[in-house]
């Protein structure tokens, strides 16, 4: 079946290279070779430092849960899914992603702890487009 | 060194537009905001023709056209629902400045009627914008959230974390703002007269309502309804020439902490520390001095968090201060969103101009005449702490305002 949910249109100026490792299944995040921090979402300039000299890394797709909701209520594709549980994660490499979070039982919240290690995995929604989710391992 | 602004200008006048709430004949922004300008103009006892500087969320133009005003000042700024507390923060600055005497901050918004309008048009939906090269759009819209409510539970979550909180401490201050807005007629909620699910609820109604974004039940959530709101700005050498008395401006300011809520460091910190700090400081009064609170209730959440920013309460015991019904009617702390709050009053989507006229009304006397002949006076308050939130938990303004002696 066809991916029914909001595509992302990547912007060919800052993230392209975001959106390539996804398509190969890699976590590619944008890195300051100046204070040598990783950021996120990618930008063409150091939030930490203010430096333009940015390249780009894979990093490992490992981080935590930071906090989490579970959606009763959403739109388009993703009113077929309700209930289902979105996350912040926090990177290993540092900041943070948003994410629907797999793995988890929507129906007992309760069981789904924040501080749990997750995973990053891709879904092909076009062509040309991956999407990244993150699954509690 | 400039002077401190501090009372160097008031609130004259504050109204709302003809109807608000449910309207089901259907109403437009441009309405909404003309009726309230009219509404605040003649409660001052002066004609539109006098404002010399208008302040609202992009509409400023419209209203000057509309009106055949050429005003000297024109401001747009459009951060969320606290929009109005900076206008009125920008308001002072462009009167100390010796710019202008006279300004309205304007309001209008039929996000029930609108809202209506343009159901399956994609309007207000996810926070993305339409630009897709944004980066919520493309980091944030795939994910499904819908709106405000599916961000703000994630800082629920995350206060109940760090903080041992629970759904019912938070179920607290929706009861409390209910009990409010029963007192209040002009509030959606007020009565199963104005609306079936009006009158007083209890924590089993708000934890047993249905789940909009968990940890958040329907009775945690702000209402969508039409709303038209205005106030007068008035400079000092003014303020006391007017049909109407003034509240004085002894403090304000501005701040925020992040746009996105992807970049939100610490989800239950907002940059209301700063704001209000800052409106504090330039009072010479701290939060003990607060004889009442109008905080931006679009959730139960983001009350109880706003309450801690302000000084108000403990960090990480925001609850506390509507524990037992303690900010409510009778209640034994400080009177807090006397009007019924964005929770049970009135929430066009952006609820920044209903704290003011709600503050101006306590404050100034105009209450116990009531606006639109309605009777409201609920607390013998002079001093008030005025803070809203925009964007998702992103932007706070915060105003000290102190009534006329
Ligand atoms: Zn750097």
């Amino acid at each position: 079946m066809a991916y029914n949910k909001p595509i992302p249109d990547p912007d060919p100026y800052t993230t392209q290279p975001f959106w390539d490792g996804a398509k190969a299944g890699k976590l590619m995040l944008p890195r300051c070779t100046n204070c040598n921090r990783a950021h996120f979402y990618p930008r063409m300039i150091c939030p930490h430092c203010y430096s333009r000299q940015i390249e780009w890394f894979e990093a490992s797709g490992e981080g935590w849960i930071h906090t989490f909701a579970v959606q009763h209520r959403a739109f388009g594709g993703w009113a077929d899914d309700v209930p289902f549980v979105t996350a912040y994660i926090d990177l290993k490499e540092g900041d943070r992603m948003f994410t629907v979070l797999r793995g988890v039982d929507a129906a007992k919240p309760e069981t789904i702890k924040v501080g749990a290690s997750v995973k990053i995995e891709f879904e092909e929604a076009s062509e040309t487009v991956s999407i990244p989710f993150w699954r509690v391992v | 060194m400039p002077s401190n602004p501090s009372m160097s200008a008031a609130i004259v006048g504050a109204a709302e537009s003809d109807q608000i709430g449910y309207i089901e004949e259907g109403t437009t922004d441009q309405i909404l905001h003309i009726q309230a300008i009219s509404n605040v103009c003649a409660q001052v006892g002066i004609s539109p023709s006098e404002i010399e500087g208008i302040f609202s969320v992009g509409y400023s133009t419209n209203i000057a056209e509309y009106l055949g005003l050429h005003p000297k000042y024109i401001d747009t700024t459009g951060v969320g629902g606290c929009s109005f507390q900076m206008h009125v923060h920008h308001a002072m600055a462009a009167i100390n400045a010796g710019i202008i005497d006279i300004a309205v901050v304007s309001h209008g918004e039929s996000g029930y009627s609108g809202g209506r309008k343009n159901r399956g048009r994609g309007r207000n939906r996810g926070a993305g914008g339409s630009d897709p090269w944004q980066p919520a759009s493309m980091f944030a819209d795939p994910y499904g959230a819908a709106g405000a409510p599916s961000n703000y539970s994630h800082a629920m979550t995350r206060h109940m974390h760090n903080y041992g909180t629970s759904h019912k401490d938070f179920a607290q201050i929706a009861v409390t703002t209910r009990d409010w807005a029963t007192l209040n007629p002009r509030a959606v909620m007020h009565s199963k007269e104005t609306n079936p699910y009006g009158g007083k609820i209890t924590i089993d109604d708000v934890e047993n309502s249905r789940l909009i974004s968990w940890p958040l039940h329907l009775l945690d959530c702000c209402l969508v309804t039409d709303h038209g709101g205005a106030v007068i700005v008035a400079s000092a050498e003014r303020a006391r020439s007017f049909k109407t008395k003034p509240v004085w401006i002894a403090g304000a300011a501005e701040s925020m902490s992040h746009q996105n809520m992807m970049e939100m460091d610490d989800f239950t910190r907002t940059s209301a520390p700063e704001s209000s700090l800052a409106a504090y400081k330039m009072a010479g009064m701290g939060p003990r001095e607060m004889e009442m609170a109008m905080i931006y209730d679009s959730f139960t959440i983001t009350a109880a968090i706003t309450a801690e920013m302000l000084g108000l309460a403990k960090r990480g015991e925001g609850p506390s201060l509507w524990e037992g019904g303690k900010a409510g009617p009778g209640g034994s702390g400080i009177p807090v969103n006397t009007n019924g709050g964005g929770l049970s009053f009135s929430h066009s989507g952006m609820y920044g101009m209903m704290l003011l006229v709600e503050a101006y009304r306590q404050l100034s006397g105009t209450a116990e005449d009531g606006v639109h002949g309605l009777p409201g006076k609920q607390t013998n308050a002079k001093t008030a702490i005025v803070n809203g939130t925009g964007g998702s938990l992103s932007v706070t303004g915060t105003l000290v305002l102190v009534a006329d002696d």
